[in-house]
């Protein structure tokens, strides 16, 4: 097949390779989840697989965890090269550094280049995954009052070269063995990682051999151009305008007396189809571990961004183009300066910034945009570890037993176990059986809490309520629970969700209110009750259509009172919606709003 | 004699088996409202085509295999009982949580999923089960009465059961089910237990959800189906389709229907192993079933058909999870029918719309408007609008070029040709990465497969997938149009149970394990006595297991019913290690396994004859041929024939068009198809044009 380098791919071909491309990363990630071996990779999904091109520019991701990979991998790739010019065929490199471009510490990441047989680098394919250990100074990979990145303790990689000619270094695998608690996890999780790069990299030598180099590049070129192209008729959709929204964070140790509050200016240039997110306006790096670091940054804003447009845009260096996010040195949603703690990068104030922009786009049009999720993370997703009663081993493992979180949405209410707003709801939730047998421990109750919802047209997703405690054994839990403060706002008229909640009942029965950010040791007999945060709604909860909030009702999620004071829907003694007294009640409360 | 019939959305397709072992099909339509009506139908159109009296011919059969889409149904439209379920207290949440996950990150267009069984149809019963299976907290009879009470008043047609660790103690649910026994009696119920004893409670419990709901709709199926085949003079055994490649008797179908729930598309790769292993002499085979909305995807691994726990009704995360093992079947929005449509960035895509069969593709004339692949094939030239379904139809080649030119040819600013041979390409395209995502999943390199075409549609494109996955060879058999009939034909009686018994290797329980074990091949062997096998049933044994700490399981064969020592641990375990790098490219030797369910399965043999054999019949053939498009040549004359007029190991090379009354076959340039004694077509795949 002759090529004219100067023609643009058609549509045909291009939707035939970049099919082949998310094929890719679709069999990386695959890989990855069923091979992982810490909870927090394979049944919290997290992490992400994606192609990077040799100009560090991202090309395709697997339907991974939005946090994890809009920004990071091209940063990640760029220090590679600039580290280590001599790529080759077989070499693999490991960063974990939030001042190298890696979200945090915890997420590990491995980056093979794809060399071509004349030793020229032409892709890099990225796999991410958060660890159940990263030998940090207590046993969580969420350590929220680290005041600098030594008292967080993480061994940290700057792109180090961990395989030379598809052989680990001992002396790498020996460091990590000596340091992180779960050796024998850690190195399972690692070699689940190596699967999954070394499948990228096989799958895209493959594609090469049958369609050419020359060929992908030019797929490359045209494939980011489409992208852009989807990006501007998705943006050109959005009323132009700009509308500035803040988000706080509740206060934790480390953190001012009042929190965190997060700015956020968003500006939509509908002529140019731009859109720009300005994030200087906020304080400098605190001396605790809730800093973002620069990928997690950037990768909030746009989060926000295509949460509140056209949902089929490419994610990729292409629509990137039309996003401008403008970030500070030394700024707690900027660009951190080493030793800034960036432990919980990825949760926590991310979440706020991610949120902020969402709601903020909301507000610019109706149809657009999506309330604010829930904060996390409580303590039913916390860290637990102890020694085990049965074999004496130690043990530590994220659980994944609740969150809910979820926002309104213009069209649809939210969906659940959206987890946080950087997850999306690909995490999975425990089961209660795997979680017994696994950890020595008991979850008593599990419930979605009634009139916890965040009102709306839309409403957003309740609170849930899980209460466990250790068997037989001290049980600690590390979490960090944002939220109890500051809820999940609505948007457009939509209410706020159910706040963030954790206390301990001690064994005769009493309760003791806990810290939001702790470290727990929970003693047997104890339990501990962890609530979620709620999701906002968006639109007027009066909006919402009288049917569903009867369904609602009838499922023990909102209760008859709230139904009439809160969505003012009156219900029949057959639970049926009174649809002439819900009118007249609607309208009493429109005038009333009026003035009249 | 014996029957097999399929029952689909359009067609019941039947094959029947006279006593000389000759096969012959049959279709016709299906009755939605009264799908009997169409089995007695297909019979009679059978009868027909043999000039037999159907009450004669029926009279002389002795057995009747059914393939049934009912179950499915009813659970897709929400037709199934009004069911209730009884979880334990502090756990009403199980099915409204489900196991999280989400499909689509950045979509909120789709709000959260239903429950299976509402909220308000939920109960908590106290008494909590440790994984040891002692007490917790005790079960309370008078808060289970009370629930009844609320059963009856609530007027459930069904309750469903699962408890925490019942698996491990069934105390509690046992006498869950004895009260209903007692106080709820004649309103149906499935103890999770004793349905689908596996970990997880949330695949349990929708297990056990699922099946009550069934009870009464499928139990009065089958009854039904019975009594209305025995009116019309059939008195043999009648046996149902299972949704893992087996079959069971109708009976014990109505009591546990949960196992048929997926009967449609788990006999495709019973046909298919034999037809690639008769024609081909391989081992490894890669099923696809075309129809006219979805493209279906199962295996043969080195002569196993493989499994999956990963059972969803609709979408994954957001449908209906049966917890039960089923074929491992890939089904993409990709058919006859998908829609090609150009994006607002020039993109062309195909699917996953569908025109289904109302309106139809635009040659239909039925009213459709947009092009969808049937159109292109029709406007390529491949499809004769003249010999449709062997002239029943005329399609509208007019209507379909112009559609093309509309929605996509201008778009692209391509002729109409290239537009529809780029809809081919695209749909293609979706078709391999379905092929692609399951032989990933179970480990098997499409290149070393052989691939078979089975459905009316699979001609048209199946060439070209076979060159995009590098497949040596694609066979279309004979019976390819009737193909999930034909592997009910050939199929076994199969009965499974399965033990959740945890160990690990490194701290192996010999006796604990070794109970498992025995009793699993005592049920086998019970089951196989009264099975009416004609040779001596199979039992195999195998493992759900894992690394320690990964969650996801694995199937390892188990090389028998007893571990006698470390010896034989360590063969499992060099088992395990050796099945994990056939599936992800790696093992971790040094890592203690864990096993979390075990299984035994036993296969009954019912008949004697392999495969099928098809009547021969000469057709008479006339030299023709019909302009056609292929990329690499352009409009070009090629030859068109029949292929049932073909004879045995007679070449044709492509570019060529080979029909029969039921289905085309393009052959591309490059391609050389061979008829093989058994009737079907096996194409040698050249190079990529």
């Amino acid at each position: 097949m002759s090529i004219m380098p100067e023609e643009a791919m058609d549509g045909v071909r291009l939707a035939i390779l970049n099919n082949r491309f998310e094929g890719v990363t679709r069999k990386m990630a695959n890989t990855l989840l069923r091979t992982g071996r810490s909870g927090v990779l394979n049944v919290a999904r997290d992490f992400s697989c994606c192609v990077v091109t040799a100009d560090c520019e991202l090309l395709a991701t697997n339907e991974g965890l939005p946090i994890h990979v809009l920004s990071g991998p091209d940063i990640m790739a760029r220090v590679m090269k600039e580290y280590h010019p001599d790529l080759k065929r077989g070499d693999a490199f490991l960063n974990n550094s939030p001042y190298h471009g890696c979200s945090h510490a915890a997420d590990h990441t491995l980056l093979v280049p794809v060399i071509d047989d004349e030793g020229r680098h032409r892709f890099t394919v990225v796999v991410k995954a958060h660890q159940a250990d990263i030998g940090n100074s207590i046993p969580t990979t969420y350590h929220g009052a680290a005041k600098d990145v030594y008292e967080e303790g993480a061994l940290i990689f700057p792109s180090i070269r961990v395989q030379t000619d598809y052989e680990t270094n001992a002396d790498f695998r020996r460091m990590c063995e000596m340091r992180i608690r779960v050796p024998e996890q850690w190195w399972g999780d690692f070699l689940a990682m190596v699967g999954a790069a070394r499948i990228g990299e096989r799958e895209i030598l493959a594609i090469a051999t049958e369609e050419g180099w020359d060929e992908l590049d030019r797929f490359r070129r045209d494939w980011l151009d489409y992208s852009e192209r989807r990006m501007v008729d998705a943006i050109g959709a959005l009323p132009a305008g700009k509308s500035v929204r803040t988000s706080r964070h509740d206060p934790f140790p480390g953190t001012p007396a009042d929190g965190i509050e997060v700015k956020v200016e968003v500006t939509v240039h509908s002529n140019e189809a731009t859109v720009e997110i300005d994030l200087t306006d906020n304080p400098d790096c605190l001396p605790c571990g809730l800093n973002l670091s620069e990928a997690c940054s950037r990768t909030a804003a746009m989060v926000g961004v295509f949460n509140a447009i056209e949902h089929s845009v490419p994610k990729n260096a292409g629509s990137f183009r039309r996003i401008d996010v403008k970030l500070r040195e030394n700024c707690i949603v900027g660009i951190p300066r080493h030793p800034t703690s960036t432990s919980v990068s990825t949760t926590n104030v991310a979440d706020r910034v991610a949120n902020a922009v969402q709601a903020a786009l909301a507000e610019v049009g109706e149809g657009f945009g999506l309330a604010e999720c829930g904060a996390v993370i409580p303590p039913a997703v916390g860290v637990v570890s102890g020694v085990h009663p049965d074999t004496g081993q130690p043990f530590v493992n994220q659980l994944f037993l609740g969150m809910s979180g979820g926002a309104g949405a213009p069209r649809a209410d939210a969906w659940v176990t959206i987890g946080h707003v950087g997850n999306a709801g690909l995490c999975y939730v425990d089961s209660v059986e795997l979680d017994e047998l696994r950890q020595p421990l008991y979850v008593y109750s599990r419930y979605l809490m009634r009139d916890t919802e965040g009102a709306g047209r839309s409403k957003g997703a309740p609170s849930i309520e899980v209460v466990f405690g250790p068997r037989d054994c001290e049980l600690s839990v590390g979490y960090v629970s944002d939220g109890a403060v500051n809820p999940a706002q609505g948007v457009r008229g939509g209410l706020e969700g159910g706040r963030g909640d954790q206390y301990r009942i001690l064994a005769d029965g009493s309760r003791e209110q806990l810290a939001p950010c702790a470290q727990v040791t929970l003693l047997p007999g104890e339990k501990i009750v962890s609530v979620s945060t709620g999701g906002g709604g968006y639109g007027a909860p009066h909006e919402r259509d009288p049917e569903a909030v009867a369904h609602d009702v009838s499922e023990g999620l909102v209760s008859k009172d709230r139904a009439r004071a809160v969505y003012a829907v009156a219900l029949g003694a057959d639970g049926r919606p009174d649809l002439d007294e819900t009118a007249a009640l609607r309208a009493a409360a429109a005038q009333a709003a009026t003035g009249g | 004699m014996r029957f097999a019939v399929d029952t689909g959305g359009t067609f019941t397709d039947l094959i029947v088996e006279d006593d000389a072992g000759i096969c012959r099909m049959f279709k016709a339509s299906t009755t939605p409202s009264d799908p009997v009506k169409g089995v007695l139908d297909a019979l009679q159109v059978a009868a027909d085509g043999m000039d037999l009296d159907r009450r004669a011919m029926l009279e002389g059969g002795s057995l009747l295999i059914h393939g049934t889409t009912h179950a499915i149904n009813a659970i897709i439209t929400g037709r199934t009982a009004r069911t209730a379920l009884l979880t334990s207290e502090g756990h009403p949440d199980v099915l409204m949580l489900r196991e999280g996950g989400r499909a689509e990150a950045f979509n909120f267009n789709i709000g959260f999923p239903e429950p299976y069984i509402p909220r308000s149809l939920t109960f908590e019963v106290p008494g909590r089960l440790r994984l040891d299976g002692a007490e917790l907290a005790p079960f309370d009879d008078a808060a289970v009465l009370a629930i009844i009470e609320k059963l009856k008043a609530k007027q459930v047609e069904a309750v469903a059961v699962c408890l925490l660790w019942s698996v491990v103690n069934p105390a509690h649910e046992a006498r869950v089910g004895a009260l209903l026994e007692q106080h709820l009696p004649g309103v149906p119920y499935t103890l999770s237990h004793r349905l689908n004893p596996s970990l997880r409670e949330f695949r349990r419990a929708s297990s056990a959800a699922v099946d009550a709901s069934l009870k009464p709709l499928m139990g009065h199926y089958m009854s039904g189906l019975q009594q209305r085949l025995g009116d019309a003079g059939f008195s043999g055994r009648v046996l149902v389709i299972t949704s893992n490649a087996g079959v069971i008797d109708a009976q014990d179908a109505a009591e546990a229907p949960i196992h048929i729930v997926n009967s449609g598309p788990s006999m495709a790769p019973v046909a298919g192993r034999w037809f690639s292993q008769t024609d081909e002499g391989n081992s490894n085979a890669i099923v696809a079933d075309t129809g006219g909305t979805t493209y279906d995807v199962s295996l043969v691994r080195r002569g196993q058909i493989p499994m999956t726990r990963e059972t969803w009704i609709g979408e994954p995360y957001s449908g209906v999870m049966l917890g039960f093992p089923w074929v491992d079947v890939k089904s993409v929005g990709a058919g006859g029918g998908s829609i090609a449509w150009v994006d607002t960035g020039g993109l062309l895509h195909v699917g996953p719309q569908s025109a289904g069969a109302v309106p139809g593709p635009v040659a239909y004339g039925r009213g459709g408007e947009l092009p969808t692949v049937t159109d292109a094939s029709v406007a390529l030239g491949h499809l004769d609008p003249d010999y449709f379904l062997g002239g029943t139809m005329t399609l509208d080649r007019a209507g379909a070029e112009a559609a093309i030119r509309k929605h996509v040819a201008e778009p692209l600013g391509k002729s109409v040709a290239e537009a529809a041979d780029a809809i081919l390409a695209i749909a293609t395209e979706n078709m391999v990465q379905a092929i692609v995502d399951i032989t990933v999943n179970q480990g098997i390199d499409p290149r070393e497969a052989v691939l078979i075409g089975g459905g009316g549609a699979a001609g048209l494109n199946s060439v070209r997938i076979a060159q995009r996955l590098g497949c040596g060879t694609l066979v279309i058999p004979s019976v390819g149009a009737t193909l999930s009939a034909a592997g009910a034909l050939m199929s076994d009686l199969k009965a499974e149970y399965h033990a959740a018994c945890f160990a690990s290797t490194a701290r192996f329980d010999f006796d604990r394990v070794n109970a498992a074990l025995a009793r699993l091949q005592a049920s086998c062997e019970e089951f196989g006595a009264a099975s009416g096998a004609i040779r001596q049933p199979v039992i195999r044994f195998k493992a759900e297991a894992r690394y320690d700490t990964q969650v996801w399981e694995i199937e390892a064969p188990v090389r028998g019913p007893r571990f006698a020592g470390d010896v034989d641990v360590a063969a499992f375990v060099g088992d395990f290690h050796a099945a994990h790098r056939d599936l992800f490219g790696f093992a971790d030797e040094a890592s203690p396994i864990e096993i979390v369910g075990w299984t035994a399965s036993i296969t009954c043999p019912l008949r004697d004859a392999e495969g099928l054999t098809l009547p021969s019949n000469a057709v008479a053939q006339t030299a023709r041929t019909r302009n056609a498009y292929f990329a690499a040549t352009g409009w070009t004359d090629v030859p068109v024939r029949r292929f049932d007029a073909m004879h045995p190991g007679e070449a044709v090379e492509g570019p060529a068009l080979l029909e029969n009354a039921l289905t085309t076959v393009v052959i591309d340039p490059g391609a050389v198809a061979t008829r093989r004694a058994s009737g079907g077509l096996s194409i040698a795949i050249g190079e990529k044009q």
